[in-house]
């Protein structure tokens, strides 16, 4: 039987039609006060359940479900949370239209048509984790575990992507969240201050906070909100770097309306003004810093005009903006930013970032770069084998490493290139588990060849997506919502107040419904089939969390008690450790044959006509994960194109015009959005948010809603030292009705 | 007592939490709501670079310019101070001011959903709701933002202010001058008062000068003109029960779905009519 699900088929589907009646009519009022039938009852009467923990995005806000009978009728903030308390955002209170997506995966389903073309038919568990456990096997069996690649993408992806890893023992995984996102920044301050940085500034008792690219307020996490309008709000002064005039922008003092790609100059221009003039904390680099002489000797050239002349800003405002930031040392915020895959010399930005930061000796003082202490728990998991470096495509002939700084896995090009010529040798079988590499990885169309030559793709997910589309066994999962899951920690989000830690582990609401399961099951299901029953690690996922949680002496039982959240006594995070040092200089970079002092590299620049395409995000939306959900849909059903106001005069566009895209490869977008005017953009670039234009027709209300940048990304950038991709080299032309239309280099 | 919202827009941060919130808590239908984020800029005001928000919702006015339209039979009415037990009774009609709390509120039994309160609204806060059916009408019920009354009275936040991430919407009385509120009010906050209109919002919104400007600028409206409004309340009131009456005697043979349908058509006529 051919499976193909509409929304219409589905509200008729008897099972669930309640879902989508209003709730007041279907239930008899029981409160005290006399109101109307009519009336929605609100939430207040409903049964709380303590335990939730979100994923609308990544950052893990820790939730309360209210639930009227079986059905989850609202989430909100756990008022006992540390971190998010009581406030969740748009997508975090949008959740329960994901949970109850009449689009989402209900059954395992069979690719009886093509890959990229399905036709779904829905097959019982025990057929498909027989073809997934034998196909795999199969793949194994003939090329070897290094046959087998994985996308992975978010808390459940962690079990199968080790039991990939390190029980079948390919090293071909590749996670976007280092490959196509932050990966570059974690390398980077491990190389120079030891350490990934995460988002650790200490905004709220900042005196300036610097952001790089970073918008705040279209980019949104909670506790990381709330620390940045906490340290506005405490005075601190904004400085913004970004193209465009963002929602940061909008807040700032100063805003840098940089040239895209030239942020390197930037920084070292500001670097080498601050060493110059004496304006950098010798103490601070005289005791934690290395390689100084180096660093100092190989920024020299960077005057400010020098800088300006590449950035396209004045002189003036580098050192206004330098000035600022030594004045107010060392309680300065120098955000690491989280996205930074942009240009393809993304490692020496972040290299400069945080020689920046300890030049203003910002490292664990108020105000500056300082990581949380948190609690310890488990990390249990498959168990690490020995598996040689043999077949790991990151080593050349030579056992030296291409990209030696790359994050942990395989740089995505490597293992695509590896897979479309066979050398140094095939892979054939193909796991996505919640990414969507499709929409996430640029070259669009290379991405289809390499699952295309697959012997067998399998995916699972929540929700149909662009991926899902090439799967041929694809797999339901439960949803955050419904499953126990992982272990969080955290600190409370100001360090001005009582220092906390917390522990929290992510507990189910509701009960799953369908024939949904979790990754603990599907993975063991397929090992056993594989021949692995022996390395099974948990056999539920609940017994993994009450390991992991064990370490900290807790259970989940006692979790629940606790209202889900464990509070106890938190550690001073100001304390330097012992052993901290920086490397303005790092030989290792040096002899890897990379600049060891942070070196700005050119990008190149569009043809005539064109604009470089940038993008970022929105509030309401997680990539492409948020689009089908109706409320947030509604919120935002399109990503207008920001195009400069003078541009579009001459290019005779106004606000809401229809237009399409080209790009220097001659792609053109499949759907198309409007023109949003400003003169809050630069004329050389234009802006759209990532993650609309979904093709996947059971994608129901997100298909085919605004443009989906990634297809336009067809230029690959990798960068040099850590294999990561950069995805803003790539230049557009706008198109309408049929007419190709060039932007205006200068206005 | 006035209820009154301060939005802190130098706290905003444009993220929708509070339309979200509201529409979970409410049951509003996807394609209504009762609170919104409108995202203005980044365009110039004066030579500054300028972006900000319109968190907008009900301004529960000091003189609303939606109850008066009311077209419903009144009825008198017992109002309770949920503080003090204290009541008084006054003469209401589907709609009203709360004479204690002063929030704007609605009956949706004797609501009639003839839209006046919609059409007169010059906010466009309130809205037909058109899963909220009964006899007294097929079409719908007027619907809108609550300041979740029955929350505050329970002694929680409303749901908007309650998931708000950076604490930019604040909730109180505004004739209390030790409340938050008020105190913004002091500092400046204002309400958007429509051109030519005194109506006295009484959710208000403080911020930069620049992001302020941008905001009045932007979205000042003009008032409804209040002859349409009645002109299309009084037939509704007239059509609804007519219909209703045709119903209930089961005369919706041939001679009823006449009378229908030229009641129907005499309102078209009158919809379609240009303004006078």
């Amino acid at each position: 039987m051919a499976f193909n699900i509409t929304r219409r088929k589905f509200l008729q589907s008897a099972s669930l039609a309640a879902v989508a009646l209003p709730l007041s009519g279907a239930l008899a009022s029981e409160s005290g006060i006399t109101r109307s039938p009519l009336e929605p009852k609100g939430s207040l009467q409903d049964e709380t359940v303590v335990g939730g923990v979100c994923e609308m995005c990544f950052w893990r806000c820790q939730l309360v479900g209210k639930t009227r009978g079986d059905r989850l009728v609202k989430l909100e903030g756990n008022p006992k949370s540390i971190d998010n308390g009581s406030a969740i955002c748009a997508r975090g209170n949008a959740g329960i239209q994901l949970l109850y997506d009449p689009d989402r995966l209900k059954y395992p389903l069979k690719n009886v048509g093509e890959r990229g073309k399905p036709k779904w038919k829905r097959i019982s568990w025990e057929e498909a984790l027989d073809e997934c456990g034998s196909k795999l096997k199969a793949v194994q069996d003939k090329y070897g575990p290094q046959g087998l690649c994985m996308f992975p993408h978010g808390s459940t992806a962690k079990y199968p992507m080790h039991f990939m890893e390190r029980t079948l023992g390919t090293h071909n995984v590749s996670e976007a969240s280092f490959f196509q996102c932050r990966g570059i920044r974690d390398m980077a301050y491990m190389a120079t201050m030891g350490m990934p940085p995460g988002e650790f500034v200490d905004m709220p008792n900042a005196k300036v906070i610097f952001l790089l690219g970073g918008h705040f307020g279209e980019n949104i996490h909670v506790s990381h909100i709330k620390q940045y309008i906490q340290g506005l709000q405490n005075g601190a002064k904004l400085i913004v770097v970004d193209p465009r005039y963002s929602a940061s922008a909008a807040k700032s003092d100063i805003w840098v309306k940089i040239k895209p790609g030239t942020d390197t100059a930037f920084l070292l221009a500001i670097m080498n003004y601050l060493v110059s003039k004496n304006k950098y904390d010798a103490e601070f680099v005289e005791e934690y810093g290395q390689g100084f002489d180096e660093f100092k000797e190989g920024i020299k050239d960077w005057s400010l005009e020098k800088a300006a002349k590449e950035c396209d800003i004045p002189a003036a405002q580098i050192k206004e903006v330098a000035d600022m930031l030594a004045a107010n040392a060392p309680n300065v915020s120098i955000h690491p930013g989280r996205h930074v895959s942009w240009y393809g010399n993304d490692f020496q930005r972040q290299r400069s970032l945080a020689c920046l930061t300890g030049l203003l000796g910002a490292y664990f003082v108020k105000g500056g770069w300082v990581p949380g202490k948190e609690p310890k728990v488990g990390k249990t998991s498959w168990a690490k084998k020995e598996h040689d470096g043999e077949h790991n495509l990151n080593l050349n002939a030579d056992e030296e490493s291409i990209y030696p700084y790359s994050p942990p896995g395989t740089p995505t090009e490597l293992i695509r290139d590896a897979a479309l010529t066979g050398k140094p040798y095939p892979i054939k079988g193909c796991v996505i588990w919640g990414q969507n590499p499709i929409q996430t990885i640029p070259g669009q169309e290379k991405m289809k060849e390499v699952l295309q030559q697959m012997d067998f793709v399998m995916c699972v997910d929540v929700m149909p997506t662009d991926a899902t589309m090439w799967a041929d066994i694809l797999l339901p999962e439960v949803s955050y919502l419904e499953r126990h899951d992982l272990v969080k920690t955290g600190t409370q989000w100001n360090f001005a107040d009582k220092h906390q830690q917390y522990i929290t582990a992510r507990m189910p609401l509701v009960a799953p419904m369908f024939e949904r399961k979790d990754q603990v099951y599907i993975t063991n299901e397929i090992a056993r089939r594989m021949g692995y029953e022996k390395d099974i690690p948990v056999q539920t996922v609940e017994e993994l969390v009450e390991k992991d949680l064990s370490v900290a002496n807790l259970t989940l039982a006692q979790l629940k008690q606790e209202g889900g959240i464990h509070l106890r006594e938190g550690k001073d995070p100001y304390q330097m450790p012992e052993d901290f040092e920086i490397l303005f200089f790092n030989e290792d970079i040096a002899d890897a044959g990379f600049p060891g002092v942070p070196t700005y590299i050119p990008v190149e620049q569009g043809p005539a006509g064109y604009a470089r395409l940038l993008y970022g995000r929105v509030p309401v939306h997680t990539f492409n994960r948020t689009q089908n959900n109706i409320w947030l849909n509604k919120a935002m059903p399109d990503n207008p194109v920001w195009l400069n106001d003078q541009a579009a005069a001459k290019m005779g566009l106004k606000d809401g015009d229809v237009v399409g895209f080209i790009n220097q490869d001659g792609i053109k977008s499949r759907t198309t959005t409007v023109v949003k005017t400003t003169p809050g953009i630069r004329a050389d670039s234009v802006y759209m948010a990532h993650g609309y234009g979904s093709a996947n027709p059971l994608m129901s209300v997100g298909v085919d809603a605004g443009v989906d940048d990634t297809s336009l990304i067809t230029k690959i950038t990798v960068d040099p030292e850590t294999g990561a991709h950069g995805m803003r080299n790539n230049f557009v032309k706008l198109t309408r009705d049929g007419k190709i239309i060039d932007i205006p280099a200068a206005v | 007592m006035q209820y009154g919202m301060i939005i802190d827009l130098e706290r905003c941060v444009g993220c929708h939490a509070c339309t979200i919130a509201c529409k979970a808590e409410w049951e509003v239908p996807v394609e209504f709501y009762r609170n919104w984020v409108f995202r203005m800029g980044p365009s110039l005001v004066g030579n500054e670079m300028t972006s900000t928000y319109y968190p907008g919702l009900c301004n529960h006015c000091t003189e609303p310019v939606c109850v008066p339209e009311c077209p419903a039979d009144p009825v008198d009415m017992t109002f309770t101070n949920f503080k003090t037990g204290e009541t008084t009774t006054m003469e209401v009609a589907a709609t009203w001011k709360d004479p204690f709390d002063g929030t704007v509120q609605i009956d949706k039994d004797r609501c009639i959903g003839c839209g006046a309160c919609v059409d007169a609204c010059p906010y466009n806060a309130r809205y037909i709701n058109p899963a909220l059916v009964d006899d007294a009408s097929e079409d719908g019920k007027a619907d809108k933002c609550t300041y979740c009354k029955p929350r505050v009275e329970a002694g929680f936040d409303p749901a908007c202010v309650q998931t708000c991430i950076t604490n930019a919407r604040i909730f109180g009385d505004l004739d209390d001058p030790n409340s938050e509120v008020a105190k913004y009010v002091t500092k400046g906050a204002r309400g958007i008062e429509p051109k030519g209109g005194q109506l006295g919002p009484n959710s208000r919104y403080y911020g930069k000068k620049k992001d302020m400007t941008l905001l009045f600028n932007s979205h000042t409206p003009e008032l409804a003109d209040l002859a349409q409004v009645r002109r299309r309340a009084m037939l509704a009131s007239m059509v609804k029960p007519a219909m209703k009456k045709i119903k209930n005697l089961g005369l919706l043979g041939i001679v009823g779905a006449l009378m229908a349908k030229e009641l129907l058509e005499q309102e078209d006529r009158n919809k379609a009519e240009p303004l006078s």
